[in-house]
């Protein structure tokens, strides 16, 4: 009897996980993506393209991801870092000077671009906390900053404005597949590249902090109300420095992944940023406001949007076509979320639960971001 | 708490089943993808023109590219300038047209030291690919060929006819595109040389730079530039289209007597080079970079030729246009491009 309950119970449960995955903006994504990979690859078999099309999705994503990651750790305080791009390009300078002028093994030079990358987020996250002027400004000015001094470096540095010298393993890691790797003469597929190791890695990383870790939960009550966090004790202004590094440390490591898959280590690293590091977050699930992340919301908001842009390429479609196109569809993905949670709670018929398991309301979406003012 | 590890690893767990699906879906169909060439005639090459982003210097290539198509019989030419002048954009959109069938690439890389890379994949491919409009960064070209102005000589030209429409002395500005692309850096270095060349008779300003992106972003940069030094500056060198455009109807909006030599041939400059207010331009061979590039590739890929030396770099010419040859320094290009197809069949190729 009591197994019959226990089991029942754990099937309840389990049911209600579930119920609960599949009211996730997560699970609406994973069902467009899976349809429109259907749909693209029915209409184009040459969209199952191992080498030419899967992997280099497979790359792009990788590296999207972490970028999207970088900034789904200071939404999740509230904040926002608009210097992403900037401060990959800084990392990866390091990381660039650490092979070509110090000749740094590649371990070493990641580890020095991290640290640099870190160090530029804390000073961020410093200025933010201490001022308490809003992180859009403060990051916003750091972005300036940036901008200007890594080409001004790479002139003084580098030959051509790059960093081309390549540690032994760079260029395993951004442009190798698992058809690399053989195990008693079988080797594995040439559509998985090797660089979704490190992004699956980071992302199990910044999961597991939210998920299992007091420091997370933490630092998703300063996001969803500070002035709470800091009556419960929550040294706030060390949170927010803390997540400013952590940004800053992840679009270093974005950097270094998008030079590996290019080949050099350019000034013209993380110009392509920004956009796609709100994006992925923001289709995912995490709310500008900040209290709610979702690291799987974040890596399926960015494969969603280079599914669409691969399919795009795929028909030949126009430059002009193709910006329209992608705003049109990132804009119904988004409008079809609000409709799933409409029927989701005309059918549930009750109110909407807040806790940190539940999808963010609906509304809280569409709001705009008011990034709290913190003093250390 | 439980419920929420529950819902995050389930969330990882089908991410992670989602991308093995597709891996293993690419995997089963991979065998039939891609391009690799094989042996055959013309009709089979289907030949994809990339630029590294939209800009006005690569709408000759849209024409040029079907020409090619009709005059050589080729079963497909495509323009795509999607590639947003970024490397990763424009790796996937090569990727995808490879993914499509085209078997013969005209790339202009958008990052100089990041394209051999791209080239070296394509290769190894079997796609006949050329380096079009730029070569890579360095003494290597991963490419078949590289088919472009050098823009060294072509800066340095452009300077040495400023400085002498200047009477050889005075201040000198240099307009330029992107500061990150070592071509840039290059086109400074053929500025610098002619400077250095007066004995401190020329002085030059900071190089304006970065202001390539748009006719706007170029014009506003002119704008300030006159206004805040305009009284002291004798020449202008521009190295860049659009800002050799916003400058051409700034100087002669002006009435400032700045010498300027532009670089291309859009229609604002040639007019304001027959009115007099534009002393000279340098005008580049794009027609003649897409169109015989077209033919030596479409050679490459049908395997009725080989590259003699691979990665070997050929100068698309570039031809100083004056007051004295505006009208008629499309002669004298039409006429390099035909020698270059010469050069190409007699010289570079190995033919069956």
């Amino acid at each position: 009897m009591t197994s019959t309950l226990k089991s029942g119970s754990s099937a309840h449960l389990q049911a209600g996980a579930l119920r609960r995955f599949v009211a996730t903006p997560s699970f609406f994504l994973l069902v467009i993506i899976f349809v429109l990979v259907i749909v693209l690859g029915s209409i184009k078999p040459a969209f199952f393209n191992g080498p030419f099309v899967i992997a280099p999705l497979l790359t792009g994503i990788s590296i999207f991801t972490v970028v999207g990651l970088s900034q789904m750790v200071v939404l999740s305080i509230g904040h926002m870092n608009l210097a992403v791009g900037p401060m990959a390009a800084f990392g990866a300078m390091f990381m660039g000077l650490s092979y070509e002028l110090w000749d740094l093994p590649l371990v070493l030079g990641l580890a020095l671009g991290i640290l640099a990358g870190a160090a530029m987020g804390a000073l961020s996250g410093w200025l933010v906390a201490r001022t308490g002027v809003n992180s859009f400004i403060v990051t916003l000015a750091m972005s300036f900053a940036l901008i200007g001094l890594v080409p001004t470096v790479y002139s003084w540095l580098s030959a051509g404005s790059a960093f081309t010298v390549k540690p032994d393993g760079l260029d395993e890691i951004g442009r190798s597949s698992f058809s690399a790797i053989c195990v008693n003469g079988a080797c594995g597929s040439n559509a998985i590249p090797l660089i979704v190791i490190p992004a699956l890695g980071v992302m199990l990383l910044i999961g597991y902090l939210y998920s299992h870790t007091r420091l997370g939960r933490e630092l998703l009550m300063t996001g969803s109300n500070v002035d709470a966090a800091q009556l419960s004790g929550i040294p706030t202004g060390r949170r927010i420095v803390l997540v400013h590094s952590l940004s800053g440390a992840l679009a270093a490591l974005a950097g270094f992944l998008l030079a590996a898959s290019t080949g050099s280590f350019t000034p013209g690293i993380g110009q392509e940023f920004m956009l796609q590091s709100f994006v992925g977050p923001i289709l995912g699930g995490t709310l500008l406001a900040g209290g709610y992340v979702s690291v799987t919301g974040t890596l399926l908001g960015i494969t969603l949007t280079l599914v669409i842009r691969k399919g795009l390429d795929l028909f030949g479609v126009g430059l002009e076509t193709l910006n329209v196109l992608l705003g049109v569809i990132l804009l119904i993905a988004l409008s079809s979320d609000q409709i799933r949670l409409f029927f989701g709670r005309r059918r549930t018929r009750r109110p909407a639960q807040v806790d940190r398991t539940s999808p963010p309301p609906g509304p809280k979406l569409a709001q705009p971001s008011v990034p709290e003012e913190i003093s250390a | 708490m439980l419920r929420q590890k529950v819902v995050i690893v389930r969330s990882l767990a089908v991410a992670a089943a989602a991308t093995l699906t597709i891996g293993l879906s690419a995997c089963a169909q991979e065998e039939g993808g891609g391009a690799a060439g094989g042996e055959g005639s013309l009709s089979e090459v289907r030949l994809a023109l990339v630029p590294g982003g939209a800009h006005p210097y690569f709408q000759p290539w849209q024409q040029a590219g079907k020409d090619a198509q009709t005059d050589f019989g080729l079963a497909g030419v495509t323009f795509n300038e999607t590639g947003g002048w970024d490397q990763s954009k424009q790796n996937d959109v090569i990727n995808s047209l490879v993914a499509n069938g085209y078997n013969a690439f005209g790339i202009f890389g958008v990052s100089p030291t990041d394209i051999n890379s791209t080239f070296k994949m394509l290769k190894g491919s079997g796609i006949a690919t050329a380096s079009i409009a730029s070569c890579p960064a360095g003494e290597t070209n991963e490419a078949d060929f590289c088919l472009s102005t050098d823009v060294e000589i072509a800066a340095y030209t452009a300077a040495q006819a400023a400085i002498e429409a200047m009477g050889g002395s005075g201040v000198l500005v240099h307009l330029t595109g992107n500061n990150v692309d070592s071509n840039t850096q290059r086109r400074i270095e053929g500025v610098k040389k002619a400077v250095d060349e007066t004995d401190g008779a020329v002085t030059v300003l900071p190089d304006v730079t970065d202001i390539d992106k748009d006719l706007t972003t170029a014009q506003k940069a002119v704008a300030d530039l006159l206004a805040a030094q305009g009284s002291q500056i004798n020449g202008i060198v521009s190295t860049a289209y659009n800002p050799s455009v916003a400058a051409a109807t700034a100087v002669a909006d002006s009435k400032l007597d700045i010498k300027l030599v532009a670089i291309d041939d859009d229609e604002t400059i040639l007019t304001a080079i027959k009115e007099g207010s534009v002393y000279a331009t340098v005008a580049q061979n794009p027609v003649g970079q897409a169109y015989v590039g077209s033919w030596a590739l479409a050679q490459l890929a049908s395997k009725a030729c080989t590259v003699k030396q691979p990665g070997v770099v050929v100068d698309s010419g570039s031809f100083l246009v004056t007051k004295d040859n505006v009208a008629t320094y499309d002669d004298e290009r039409q006429a390099a491009s035909k020698k270059l197809k010469s050069l190409f069949s007699d010289s570079l190729l190995n033919c069956k």
